[in-house]
């Protein structure tokens, strides 16, 4: 049997993108592979709507628009031979029995769509990560199918202490080796975990209307490839079904629904190639031309609608102003809401990589468009004062890479203290533990010291914390760390943020 | 005298003459003081000053040993126990035979941090039969403590199991109880929600220490943190004094190292209420000191 080379890379680039996405961890280093990010840095799709949304570049994105380089030369080869969603989606196709493709699939629906993302984008709402084919799959494992791998292997291990105890320690080397290089470090669940896991649910089942369904109608990385490959070099010749035999129109999982190949379809797969029994199939490099076979998007109705919708989307997504959620604690370095919302992918990445998990996916906290956005909250985890992950790993540099010491001066918000809870305070009983976790080298929650006379009449040393407002940085293990069951006595507001704006 | 009497009585003798032996056998509790720069030689010493680790440590016995871990801070900041007193330690167990040496603390900062960053795992990496695990939630288990503030709480069961539990913290300055020494350390192997242990933090402390007996105490004072504590952060409020301090008697050994802060043992409440309920001597007069 011949192996068809495009598999062979599918594979290489799914297991890379495995390895990079568990890599996404502090594993005893301050500095994380550089690389971990690639897919997301390497992705045309976000390096475009960067570029139209923030009016600028920056060095980051530059491997996406390498790739767009060779999206002109080779069309949409991105999807046939590396993207790992393609991959997994041809992992299932098989097994997921045919129906007819309905008619709304093979309209020019993807087009609108890509349109109406790139318009949007220019005129200052990038929400193309929510569709992007690698965060997608990036969501949908950071927030349910890996914390779910690490539960359930971790119960299998606790319940194997309470049968045996000590004794489940004989099998200690090979859990140990799972538990150190494959498993998460500990078990987050987040919200959103379930529309992560449908977005993907959906994808596989579209497949039941045609391979790669995706792929073909709706995804618009690769709607994008296929319109900056529609010059490509390589073609596939004969260019048609072959009278005698058109058996490629089965084969071939996107590009041959009509009769002559769909080349901003084809994805190089050269499943054809392999399976021609005539040997008729060749994928020569030849000089672009420039004869006007297929549909054309910037066919000007494709076109005004597409900015047209975008700029409907723009209105209804900001409805209210980003900088009406401003008092959202966003990760350290973030600064101005707006600019955020426009540079950030939505891939997770940030809250997959975040040390003590301070990180979740907004729900609707942040409207519509900040949806899937990164949020603090300290009462679940705090920003700890020695880890610059989360700017790390950004692809984009939403959240900007700051130098560690810059990054635990950043003002992420300000600690207020709760008198009405705070135990020394309400209950004339001493605590402190805030002070005790203020990681600030010169603290930046301070108390007094007053002799009272507590509730069951004897006299005691009170400790009463407050807060130096200009050294408090927001880190939030304060409130983290209150021993208050439910709220916390102390909790961080953005209000630093915005007044202070000390770096 | 009827038979029942007669078996009280002799009940009653060999109870005062154990009781006598006993008290004719208490000594002075010793603490060993060693100073130096070499931290793995004066740690050595200060065990030798106490009668060496093979009084303590036998051949096959699992050790643990606590160090304070609790921070993500380098060990110059004196936040964490240092790693070549830990190593040092760990090193002087194996040769007395101990099968296995078992190192962990519940940390404060995120757990891989303050491993590393501590310095103690990569002091400990590849060493034989020592091992130092993150610790594990199921194996905190609810124990009855029947104390004055603490009736039960979550203890981590290989402390509980251990054949030596070796306390080695660091000297340091905590805001709550001015020092946090050898009584506080235990903290290091209590689950739950530890924050509401500061509520009657003197009682608690002899409470978890009444049950979970330290049955040797290294204090690190090879620098200690002044100020700020117990996490510190910068070295203006460490002070290097190349000292180790060894003891079975935790309070002897908590009072003892008050004095390297200026500070006097009864100024220090938990170590009072420790002396009072009767966990050690708190009387550096009655104390004896070897330096060695």
């Amino acid at each position: 049997m011949k192996v068809n080379t495009s598999k062979v890379s599918q594979f290489f680039f799914l297991v890379v993108f495995f390895i990079l996405f568990i890599m996404t961890e502090y594993r005893g280093k301050d500095d994380i592979f550089f690389a971990i990010n690639g897919f997301f840095r390497a992705n045309p799709l976000v390096a475009t709507t960067y570029i139209l949304s923030m009016k600028s570049i920056t060095p980051l994105i530059l491997p996406g628009l390498l790739l767009i380089v060779f999206a002109f030369l080779l069309g949409r080869f991105f999807c046939g031979w590396i993207c790992p969603l393609g991959t997994i989606i041809d992992l299932f196709t098989d097994r997921i029995k045919k129906k007819d493709t309905p008619p709304f699939f093979k309209t020019r629906f993807k087009y609108y769509l890509l349109l109406t993302l790139l318009s949007a984008s220019f005129f200052g709402v990038n929400i193309s990560g929510l569709l992007d084919p690698i965060g997608i799959l990036v969501r949908a494992m950071t927030f349910f199918i890996y914390p779910l791998f690490g539960f359930t292997i971790r119960s299998g291990w606790t319940g194997l202490y309470s049968l045996f105890g000590d004794s489940r320690d004989y099998i200690e080397p090979l859990y140990g080796f799972i538990r150190d290089h494959i498993m998460p470090f500990r078990e987050t669940f987040y919200p959103l975990a379930f529309l992560s896991t449908l977005m993907i649910f959906t994808i596989i089942l579209l497949e039941r209307y045609g391979r790669r369904n995706w792929c073909r109608n709706i995804c618009p990385l690769g709607t994008l490839l296929g319109l900056f490959g529609r010059l490509s070099i390589v073609k596939r010749i004969p260019v048609k079904l072959c009278g005698d035999c058109r058996q490629c129109k089965d084969t071939c999982p996107t590009g041959f629904d009509q009769d002559i190949l769909q080349r901003q379809d084809c994805i190089l797969c050269m499943e054809c190639k392999i399976k021609c029994s005539l040997k008729r199939v060749h994928f020569p490099i030849r000089l672009p031309s420039f004869k006007k076979d297929t549909v054309n998007p910037s066919e000007r109705r494709i076109f005004l609608t597409g900015i047209v919708s975008g700029f409907a989307l723009s209105k209804i997504f900001t409805f209210r102003e980003p900088s009406s959620f401003e008092h959202l604690l966003r990760p350290p370095g973030v600064r101005k809401e707006d600019e955020f919302l426009r540079a950030c992918v939505r891939c997770g990445e940030c809250i997959k990589v975040c040390l003590k998990n301070a990180l979740y996916p907004s729900s609707l906290q942040a409207g519509l468009y900040g949806l899937y956005t990164p949020i603090l909250i300290p009462r679940l985890g705090y920003c700890e004062y020695n880890c610059n992950l989360c700017g790390q790993v950004c692809p984009t540099g939403a959240i900007p890479h700051l130098p560690i010491e810059e990054k635990r001066k950043f003002v992420i918000g300000t600690a207020v203290i709760d008198r009405n809870r705070c135990l020394p305070y309400e209950k004339r009983i001493n605590c402190i533990v805030c002070e005790e976790h203020c990681p600030i080298p010169d603290k930046a929650i301070r108390f007094e010291v007053s002799e009272e006379i507590d509730y069951s009449g004897r006299k005691v040393l009170l400790k009463k914390p407050y807060v130096k407002e200009e050294l408090c940085n927001g880190c939030g293990i304060c409130e983290n760390k209150c021993p208050l069951e439910g709220k916390s006595a102390i909790v961080v507001f953005s209000t630093g943020k915005v007044l202070k704006k000390r770096v | 005298m009827d038979r029942r009497d007669f078996i009280k009585f002799i009940g009653l003798n060999l109870m005062l003459i154990t009781q006598g032996k006993r008290a004719s056998a208490k000594e002075m509790p010793v603490v060993a003081i060693s100073e130096g720069k070499d931290y793995a030689a004066i740690t050595k010493n200060a065990i030798s000053g106490i009668g060496g680790i093979g009084a303590y440590v036998k051949k096959g016995d699992v050790v643990v040993i606590k160090p304070n871990i609790g921070w993500d801070r380098k060990p110059e900041y004196a936040a964490n126990t240092h790693p070549l007193v830990v190593k040092s330690i760990a090193e002087e167990c194996l040769k007395a035979g101990a099968k296995r040496v078992k190192v962990f603390d519940n940390t404060c900062n995120d757990p891989r941090r303050c491993y590393e960053n501590s310095g103690i795992q990569p002091a400990l990496k590849g060493m034989k039969d020592v091992e130092m695990k993150h610790v594990e939630d199921e194996r905190f288990v609810k124990t009855r403590l029947n104390g004055r503030f603490l009736k039960e709480w979550e203890i981590y069961d290989e402390a509980l199991k251990a054949d030596v539990f070796i306390n080695v913290p660091i000297a340091k300055h905590h805001s709550l109880t001015r020092l946090t020494l050898a009584l506080k350390n235990m903290l290091g192997i209590m689950g739950g929600n530890r924050g509401y242990l500061h509520r009657g933090m003197e009682d608690a402390l002899s409470d978890i220490n009444s049950v979970v007996k330290s049955h040797l105490v290294v204090i690190d004072a090879t620098r200690i943190l002044l100020d700020h504590g117990p996490q510190g952060g910068s070295l203006g409020d460490v002070k290097v004094l190349n000292r180790v301090i060894a003891s079975t008697d935790i309070v002897a050994a908590d009072a003892y190292a008050t004095t390297l802060f200026n500070l006097k043992p009864q100024d220090i409440s938990t170590t009072v209420v420790a002396y009072k309920r009767g966990l050690g001597e708190m009387d550096l007069g009655k104390i004896k000191l070897i330096k060695t």
